[in-house]
């Protein structure tokens, strides 16, 4: 059977290094999800003036800090990619590529690094626009789909996608070399708006516009309402009280992700209260 | 209980149903569909006689998948009188899935 953690933070940054060694603290069984620079934020920070304790400190050397901290509590980050938290009721399922993890409780901490939306995303999700193409293209069969792409892992996405649809085009959103099967259909124009009645219809381009059945948008980060189906969010921000609880029993949430300002400081501190909040719905379940 | 549907009996199972009837739209090669799966047996179990509940695998009924034009699964639809009366696109956690059943029972 899966290992069932006491809390699974997902991200890396200061929110969740904060979360990590106060759970840790409180002896609390955890794994922390994100990468080894833990915050491409901090290390490009230039000068910080405004992280008490530290006067002029680069993001770098502050990140140092952190690092030598949590080695010292014995704290390791897993460096794997969430993609999907499924709340079972009982539980968290956490997908990383192929593998899952398990946890009673989790903290949202994946801070605020999402691009904006397209005029008509939002509205059509689930009626044609997604964001696994792998996952729902045999619905597509025999019919046209769009790709939106926004790095190079999704022209394996298109090339797969591009067996069962009838067309597909590709809608490259950075520059470079396309790795794309001959069927598929580059398209070089800048994505606006999606259309449609109760179903999607078009791609409306800056130049021109394509009739599609389906449309697949495919970005490097995930927004947190994706993330976890059933997060409730407030314009981009996650939803939270002042405990950082969200509107899923478990499920706690710290740093940029939850709203302004954008700040070391608040996120740290927010991933106290997070670790916190999470620690005490431990002790009651 | 679960119990899967076919095409055949949809009509007489979900359409001339008295009950209120939850129909889960799935595939085996559907991720999301797969964790939803055990969510949506336990909260049959919990509801008990109040609402039937049914699986449709829509690969295999693929007309179905169509004439409710699912476009994204997992999708669960909440049929009452024969009309259709609460759809749920993407994985939902449990509570979401409860609450909204509950309101049709
Ligand atoms: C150039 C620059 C200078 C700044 N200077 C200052 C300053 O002087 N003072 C100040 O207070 N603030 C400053 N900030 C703001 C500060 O960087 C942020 O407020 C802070 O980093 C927020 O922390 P966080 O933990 O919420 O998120 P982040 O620092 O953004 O960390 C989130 C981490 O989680 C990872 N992650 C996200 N999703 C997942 C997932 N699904 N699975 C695994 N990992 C994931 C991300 O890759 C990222 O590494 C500056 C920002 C920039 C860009």
């Amino acid at each position: 059977m899966t290992q069932r953690y006491d809390i699974a933070i997902v991200g890396s940054g200061p929110a969740a290094l904060e979360a990590a060694i106060n759970a840790k603290i409180r002896n609390k069984n955890i794994i922390i999800f994100g990468n080894k620079d833990f915050s491409g934020k901090l290390i490009k920070a230039p000068k910080i003036n405004n992280y008490l304790g530290f006067y002029d400190i680069k993001g770098t050397e502050l990140k140092n800090h952190f690092e030598e901290h949590i080695k010292n509590m014995g704290i390791q980050i897993t460096e794997e990619r969430i993609d999907s938290i499924y709340a079972m009721g009982e539980y968290f399922a956490l997908m990383a590529n192929q593998k899952q993890y398990e946890a009673k409780t989790i903290i949202l901490a994946v801070g605020m690094e999402y691009g904006k939306q397209l005029k008509g995303e939002e509205g059509f999700l689930g009626r044609g626009v997604g964001y696994c193409a792998t996952c729902d293209a045999p619905l597509y069969k025999g019919k046209s789909v769009t790709i939106i792409g926004y790095n190079k892992e999704a022209e394996e996405e298109a090339n797969y996608v591009s067996e069962l649809a009838a067309e597909l085009h590709y809608i490259p959103m950075y520059k470079g070399e396309y790795d794309l099967n001959d069927k598929i259909q580059v398209i070089n124009d800048k994505p606006i708006e999606i259309k449609g009645d109760e179903k999607v219809k078009k791609v409306i381009m800056e130049n021109d516009s394509i009739d599609t059945d389906g449309v697949f948008i495919l970005k490097d980060s995930i927004p947190p309402g994706q993330l976890v189906p059933g997060l409730e969010m407030e314009d981009e921000h996650i939803k939270v009280n002042k405990n950082m609880v969200t509107n899923i029993k478990g499920c706690f949430a710290a740093g940029d992700c939850t709203g302004k300002p954008y700040q070391y400081m608040k996120a740290a501190g927010e991933g106290q209260v997070a670790a916190l909040s999470a620690v005490e719905y431990l002790s009651e379940i | 209980m679960v119990k899967e549907l076919v095409g055949l009996n949809f009509k007489q199972e979900v359409i001339d149903a008295d009950t209120t009837t939850v129909v889960d739209f799935w595939a085996p090669w559907c991720g999301p569909c797969r964790m939803l799966g055990p969510v949506i047996d336990e909260l049959s179990q919990e509801i008990g006689d109040k609402a039937n509940f049914f699986k449709i695998n829509v690969d295999e009924n693929n007309d179905i998948a169509q004439k409710y034009r699912i476009s994204s699964i997992p999708c669960v639809i909440v049929f009452k009188g024969g009309q259709i009366v609460d759809t749920m696109v993407g994985f939902r956690p449990k509570q979401d899935m409860q609450n909204i059943i509950s309101k049709h029972l």
